[in-house]
């Protein structure tokens, strides 16, 4: 028989521009805020995955010591952003194939701009050897690429990606754990100082630190309207191949398998929360899932709002893009707002539908763009 | 300027890339051509990314190629790059039909435009780069092979 497995609780820790704090305070807060969400004891718990880009020299084996776990099924994610997603696919399974009963998703780190800036010359060994000697730029210098490409291809403007960040930036006013909450104008987007041309400030997120936690069992023991069902979920790596600034993402391989998996399209989702390194990857993430036909998006934008309580809710707690990108972290807190959202516990941005919502994850930077992609669909347990 | 004056972060040399920085020392732009599927590929690997075939040997490239798309990248990551932003960072599509990740120097920023054909520094100044790297190309544009891969 089957298990039904899904989401029981979730949790973050506190956002902050830069910490004293160490690695596993900032993992164990929210480690602690998801299990206490979850009504699970931390006894029951026998699985952990986690997606943690300075967990290194450490493991999810050595988090457990820290934690005081014992494990029978261990996860370290290797996807960067597009980790966290990919991990609660694989602790689904794991769970259902009873190697696990329930199971820790964890990701985070305590990041600032500098160490920022250290990680993206030492990524891997490609882009140390072949993008960092170039003065690259981090991932602005390569996405400054990506965005240029898009807007000459298909004629996409800034004023319709500034829509995306707008939009989230209204969200994240509703959002005390947000770090950027003032409100932002079109005028503040276009003008804001140069990043890489034609990246500027509020195209890119502030490294900063935090982290995310859900927990994942069987979704028997949930109170009513408290657990989340995950309808389906993908994953890709290293896809297109070869290119360099590619337009497009696994998504497009996975959309419809995802789909039909589900039993709902896109018109059917109350809410998306997409992976926003950059507004650029936003808007590719919605044409490769089919919200808007590829190189059609800048139009899209311009025919939509994207607040919380907009005409396309995007990103309803600020995304990465105002409350800032916790290293790995930034590809979870997508998936702990859409489960917020569907335990109707949003408070100030709670949408007023919130039944079911798709969470996409993008990561791991190589030689030109993220290698990895990833989405699920989650559903509310009435 | 000369090289050592300048302390851009350097590629680690190992046994993969050792033709690539040993060609690149001398002002050229050696690439990988697997000999199986006939296709050449850039970063340096140990076989053939296509096809896996371990038959791949080093030729020289025309180091001739053209802007597909750029950034200008005024808050580069290391102090090195400081005084010279904005860096005009480049896919280059190789005549090789090779995507290749690249500086492109002696330009005005504001001047580069997709479309744009460019070409190796000479040997004299390659020196001072630790990668390949490209200025625009002499001589009149070619507007051919701009369109976008894939």
């Amino acid at each position: 028989m089957k298990i039904d497995v899904g989401i029981l609780g979730f949790g973050q820790s506190v956002y902050v521009k830069r910490t004293d704090r160490t690695l596993f305070s900032v993992l164990a807060e929210a480690a602690r805020n998801a299990l206490s969400s979850s009504g699970v004891r931390k006894d029951e718990i026998d699985g952990l995955a986690v997606s943690s880009f300075e967990l290194p020299p450490d493991n999810a084996v050595t988090l457990a010591e820290q934690f005081g776990m014992t494990l029978s099924w261990a996860y370290l994610g290797t996807a960067g952003g597009a980790g966290p997603v990919a991990a609660l696919i694989n602790a689904l399974r794991a769970v259902e194939a009873g190697q696990a009963t329930a199971v820790l998703v964890l990701a985070g780190d305590t990041y600032d701009v500098a160490g920022h800036y250290r990680l993206m010359d030492n990524f891997n060994r490609a882009l140390k050897n072949y993008g960092a000697p170039n003065g690259f730029g981090g991932a602005n210098g390569l996405f400054a690429m990506i965005q240029r490409k898009h807007m000459a291809a298909y004629g996409t403007e800034r004023e319709e990606l500034g829509r995306i960040a707008i939009g989230q930036r209204a969200s994240a006013m509703r959002n005390e754990n947000a770090i950027l909450r003032e409100p932002m104008a079109m005028e503040d987007y276009l003008n804001a100082r140069l990043i890489a041309d034609p990246l500027r400030l509020f195209d890119c997120v502030l490294p900063c630190a935090g982290a995310e936690a859900v927990i994942v069992g069987s979704l028997d023991r949930s109170p009513p309207g408290k657990g989340v069902r995950v309808l389906a979920g993908y994953e890709r790596h290293n896809y297109p191949v070869g290119e360099l600034a590619p337009l497009r993402g696994g998504w497009e391989l996975f959309r419809d398998r995802l789909y039909n998996d589900a039993g709902y399209g896109p018109k059917d989702m109350d809410f998306v929360q997409a992976y926003d390194d950059y507004p650029i990857m936003v808007a590719i993430q919605l044409e490769d899932l089919e919200f808007a036909r590829k190189g059609e998006v800048g139009k899209f934008l311009a025919g939509h709002s994207f607040a919380w309580n907009g005409t396309f809710p995007l990103n309803t707690g600020g995304g990465q893009l105002s409350c800032g990108q916790a290293g790995a972290g930034g590809g979870m807190i997508g998936l702990t707002e859409a489960v917020r959202q569907l335990r109707h516990e949003a408070r100030g941005r709670q949408l007023k539908k919130a039944r079911r919502g798709l969470v996409s994850g993008y990561g791991m930077v190589g030689y030109g763009h993220g290698l990895s992609a990833g989405a699920i669909i989650l559903e509310r347990v009435p | 300027m000369t090289a050592a004056s300048k302390d851009y972060p350097q590629p680690d040399r190992d046994g993969d890339n050792r033709p690539l920085l040993d060609g690149w020392q001398r002002g050229q732009l050696l690439l990988q051509r697997c000999e199986d599927c006939g296709r050449d590929f850039f970063y340096p690997r140990p076989i053939c990314p296509n096809c896996w075939s371990a038959e791949v040997r080093w030729h020289g490239a025309t180091g001739k190629g053209t802007i597909v798309s750029f950034s200008l990248v005024y808050r580069p990551n290391h102090h090195a790059f400081a005084d010279e932003t904005p860096i005009v960072l480049a896919e280059v599509l190789l005549e090789e039909d090779v995507a290749f990740l690249a500086r492109v120097v002696n330009v005005e920023p504001a001047a580069v435009r997709i479309g744009m054909t460019v070409a190796l520094l000479s040997p004299v100044e390659a020196a001072r780069y630790p990668l390949p790297t490209f200025e625009p190309s002499r001589g009149p544009r070619r507007r051919d092979k701009i369109e976008e891969r894939g």
